[in-house]
């Protein structure tokens, strides 16, 4: 396992390299330009050549791109070009935790709430509760994000003041984000727990259990959940990506200081070095959560060896 | 099993979230605090280089200039106390206060303004704000071309300052004084910090302190006990970056603001409404809106009767009316009202259909003009919803096809810049400094790098020239006025709509003054919160 890890970890040097080429020449290459959106309508090509070359820009691509990865090399992710006072780790270090936490309560809210529901519509006697769950689970998955945000901060933020209606540092100030971001992962998860708890349910296993004469809890814990649960968690390792994407709307609309928005304004400004560290912090994230999830199928189920 | 894993880990993980330690206090404020919102992150807080939308408002309250413009936009002043004109109108003598700080607790002196003009208009950092605050006075160009200083400023003694103007570019120097970025700075902070010393301090000494910048999110600003003109009475003021305008304006029906401005798309209904209509506050702004044409791209924009053919097809009463409910008002002039010397009463060219069609005949176009395509400035919704009548009006008028070009910022500027990409471009300026100057000298001489249309006329050129050399500001607008009418006629671009300002504000605030310029508020020193 430890070398499977290892072999994996090693995996991620030549994803990153590609991932910091790919983002290098796509912002380089996209029309527009950082010293013309800072300057904006103050911008003379007088004033711009002192700013390019400030920023190093008046330089060859290569020689650019070199640099870049000669910081890189000694975890230097540089300073913004758009505000050359400001270090471009201290404002993912700063604004990471707090995407990390959205995206990590919102996770284990729908892992919770979508288990549950699967497990709830999969068991159920009467079809009624199973087909209820149903459509709420089409609900769930086709409600665009900036919907239930605004309706949610409609009935809960306006119409009765329980909860702010954004910003970021109190505890109440998450409620509604992590609502927003869960919706869709619930749903999903909450479908694919339905089937693999279903499908597993018929299980020759299942009904030796049963006629062995295990409470039917007991069944279902022991036996049907830890053989349905291949399925769920890497539909959970989905759920964090979906999190983290679904955070592109979600802070900007609730205004919080994430990751995502800070990944967004570096892209209106064509902010390069943010812009190639926010990408490079999302390949890490969708990395590690792959890992995690590879890693999991081994304690999950012992057939499966690395 | 399973489902128990699942709850463990999630209780960990909620347990985890809640020791952060990002999580903070709870966001309360001292009650007095006023609140209200900028657009995004500022790029700077150097106030020579602060000149975008969201650094400007803060530049704006930490900082102070010579002279100062009120509500009205009358000259009043600020750190000089008084100033003297020679006969001859070139040297001007500022006597200033011996009561104003730096926020360090320095005295301001006389010896402070010259260091930071000089730090302004300095060939090495091409400052923008030194070209239009400094590039007037005696000495600048040798002071470009290396000289020690600029030799036009004196300080005889720490609360005199005198400034010898450059007779072919003296023309509204008091309004360009008044520019919100024509400050003071503490030089010792300046020097200190090195580069970006700006982005835990600052070096002002208007009424409010930098506090705490946290990028992204909010910046705070403390109350200055020392201002010349007295405490404020708020205890400072709270700035949370808000990106999005809806959520501002779900913010302040919270109670989380107390002063925003209105998304447009809200106005109607914000007036209409029994309360908050009571909070709107509507004013001129300084902005003009307008089509810019580019003969370099749409080569029949060349011959003169075509581009007043397309001015006079333009009905800007009709989008006025429809499209922006009468609050923004028909342009027949490029300067908008709320600049000095506004040129009321002027007429420009009518809305003429008939007239407009028979141009293109002339010009033997008519028919045969290629379709055209408007890029819109995607800065702010309005220029989109003036494209749209606007394409309309021209496929009637003139039977010309347009197409509507949407672009995200970056990209329009960058293209705008390169003069050859936009055969029309539809945008808007708004005033830095209120001043004739701040409009045609930027927008339509031959040799700026705002003049996006590539407008080339001696004639135009020769009266702007004749107007930044005037002895006096009466002379100097008259020369102004027979430029503008030039250009107007000349049609390099449409002038349609000069806009307004519209504000929320909470009935517990006030003491709020407004201006036509910037961001429409002059610096809340006066703001008091009365609940």
């Amino acid at each position: 396992m430890a070398r499977y890890i290892a072999y994996r970890v090693g995996m991620a040097v030549p994803l990153f390299l590609g991932a910091a080429l790919l983002i290098f020449v796509a912002g380089h290459l996209a029309p527009g330009d950082p010293v013309q959106t800072v300057l904006g309508d103050h911008y003379t090509p007088a004033a711009g050549a002192v700013l390019r070359h400030q920023l190093g820009l008046d330089r060859p691509l290569p020689v650019q791109f070199a640099r870049y990865l000669g910081d890189l090399a000694r975890l230097n992710l540089g300073t913004s070009y758009v505000n050359p006072g400001l270090r471009v780790a201290d404002l993912v270090g700063h604004a990471l935790p707090i995407s990390l936490r959205l995206a990590g309560l919102a996770v284990a809210l729908a892992t919770v709430t979508g288990v549950l529901l699967g497990v709830g519509a999969a068991t159920a006697r009467r079809a009624i509760l199973d087909s209820l769950i149903q459509v709420g689970v089409v609900v769930g998955l086709s409600l665009p994000s900036f919907v239930t945000a605004a309706v949610l901060v409609y009935l809960f933020a306006l119409r009765w003041p329980l909860l702010p209606v954004a910003g970021w540092g109190a505890p109440a100030n998450y409620v509604l984000p992590v609502a927003v971001l869960a919706i869709s992962p619930v749903a999903f998860i909450a479908r694919i727990a339905r089937a693999s708890v279903g499908q597993a349910l018929l299980e020759d296993y299942v009904r030796t259990a049963r006629s062995k004469g295990l409470r039917a809890r007991r069944v279902l814990f022991r036996h049907v959940l830890r053989n349905a649960a291949l399925p769920v968690v890497t539909t959970i390792g989905l759920a964090f990506g979906n999190a983290i994407v679904g955070a592109f709307v979600v802070e900007v609309l609730f205004n919080i200081p994430g990751i995502a928005r800070v990944a967004i304004n570096a892209i209106l400004q064509r902010d390069y070095t943010v812009l190639q560290a926010t990408v490079l912090v999302y390949t890490a994230l969708f990395s590690i959560v792959n890992l995690m999830v590879d890693v999991s199928y081994a304690y999950l189920n012992p057939r499966i060896r690395y | 099993m399973f489902l128990r894993a699942v709850a463990v880990g999630a209780m960990l993980l909620v347990a985890a979230v809640a020791a952060g330690p990002a999580l903070g206090p709870a966001g309360g404020q001292a009650p007095p605090m006023f609140r209200t919102p900028l657009n995004g992150e500022p790029p700077t807080l150097d106030p020579y280089f602060a000149v975008d939308s969201a650094s400007a408002p803060i530049v704006f309250l930490m900082y102070n200039t010579l002279v100062s413009l009120d509500s009205t936009g009358r000259l009043l002043p600020q750190a000089a106390r008084s100033w003297d004109i020679s006969p001859n109108g070139l040297i001007y003598t500022f006597h200033l206060r011996d009561d104003m700080y730096f926020h360090g607790g320095r005295k301001v002196t006389a010896a402070d303004w010259k260091w930071s003009f000089e730090r302004m208009g300095s060939p090495a950092l091409k400052s923008t704000v030194g070209s239009v605050v400094v590039a007037g006075i005696q000495g600048y160009d040798a002071y470009q071309n290396g000289a020690a200083g600029i030799a036009g400023i004196t300080a005889p003694n720490p609360t005199t300052l005198q400034i010898t103007l450059n007779p072919a570019r003296r023309g509204g120097f008091l309004n360009r004084l008044a520019y919100y970025a024509a400050v003071v700075v503490d030089k010792d902070v300046v020097q200190r910090g090195g580069n970006g010393w700006f982005a835990t301090q600052d070096a002002g000494s208007g009424p409010f302190v930098f506090k705490e910048w946290a990028h992204n999110d909010h910046l705070t600003l403390a109350s200055f006990p020392r201002y010349y003109a007295g405490a404020p009475r708020i205890a400072g003021v709270s700035v949370p970056i808000v990106t999005e305008s809806q959520t501002q304006l779900s913010e302040y029906l919270a109670n989380q603001l107390d002063f925003i401005q209105v998304p447009l798309g809200d106005y109607k209904r914000i007036r209409a409404d029994p309360t908050l209509g009571k909070q709107l506050l509507t004013y001129p702004r300084a902005q003009v809106l307008f089509l810019g044409l580019n003969p370099r791209v749409y080569t029949a924009f060349k011959d003169l009767r075509v581009r007043r053919a397309f001015a006079m097809a333009i009905d800007k009463a009709k989008i006025s009316k429809t499209v922006f409910f009468g609050f923004f008002t028909p342009a027949n002039s490029i300067v908008p009202p709320g600049i000095p010397g506004f040129y009321a009463g002027y007429k420009g060219l009518p809305y003429d259909p008939a007239g407009a069609r028979k141009l293109l005949d002339e010009a033997g176009v008519s028919g045969k003009l290629p379709p055209l395509s408007i890029a819109m400035n995607p800065f702010s919704p309005v220029s989109q919803m003036m494209a749209e009548p606007v394409a309309a009006m021209l496929k009637q008028n003139l039977g010309v096809d347009v197409q509507l070009q949407k672009t995200e910022f970056s990209n329009f500027i960058a293209n705008e810049n390169k003069r050859t990409v936009y055969q029309s471009f539809m945008t808007g300026w708004s005033a830095d400094y209120l001043d004739y100057s701040d409009y045609l000298d930027f927008l339509l001489y031959s040799t700026s790098p705002l003049n996006r249309q590539s407008y080339e006329s001696a004639d135009f050129d020769k009266l702007v020239d004749q107007a930044n050399a005037a002895p006096n500001e009466a002379q100097r607008i008259a020369i102004y006025h027979k430029a503008e009418a030039l250009a107007v006629t000349d049609a390099p671009m449409v002038p349609i709509l000069f806009s307004q300002f519209a504000y929320l504000k909470k009935p517990y605030v006030q003491g709020l003054q407004t201006t036509p310029a910037v961001n429409g508020w002059l610096p809340f020193s006066g703001v008091r919160i009365v609940k």
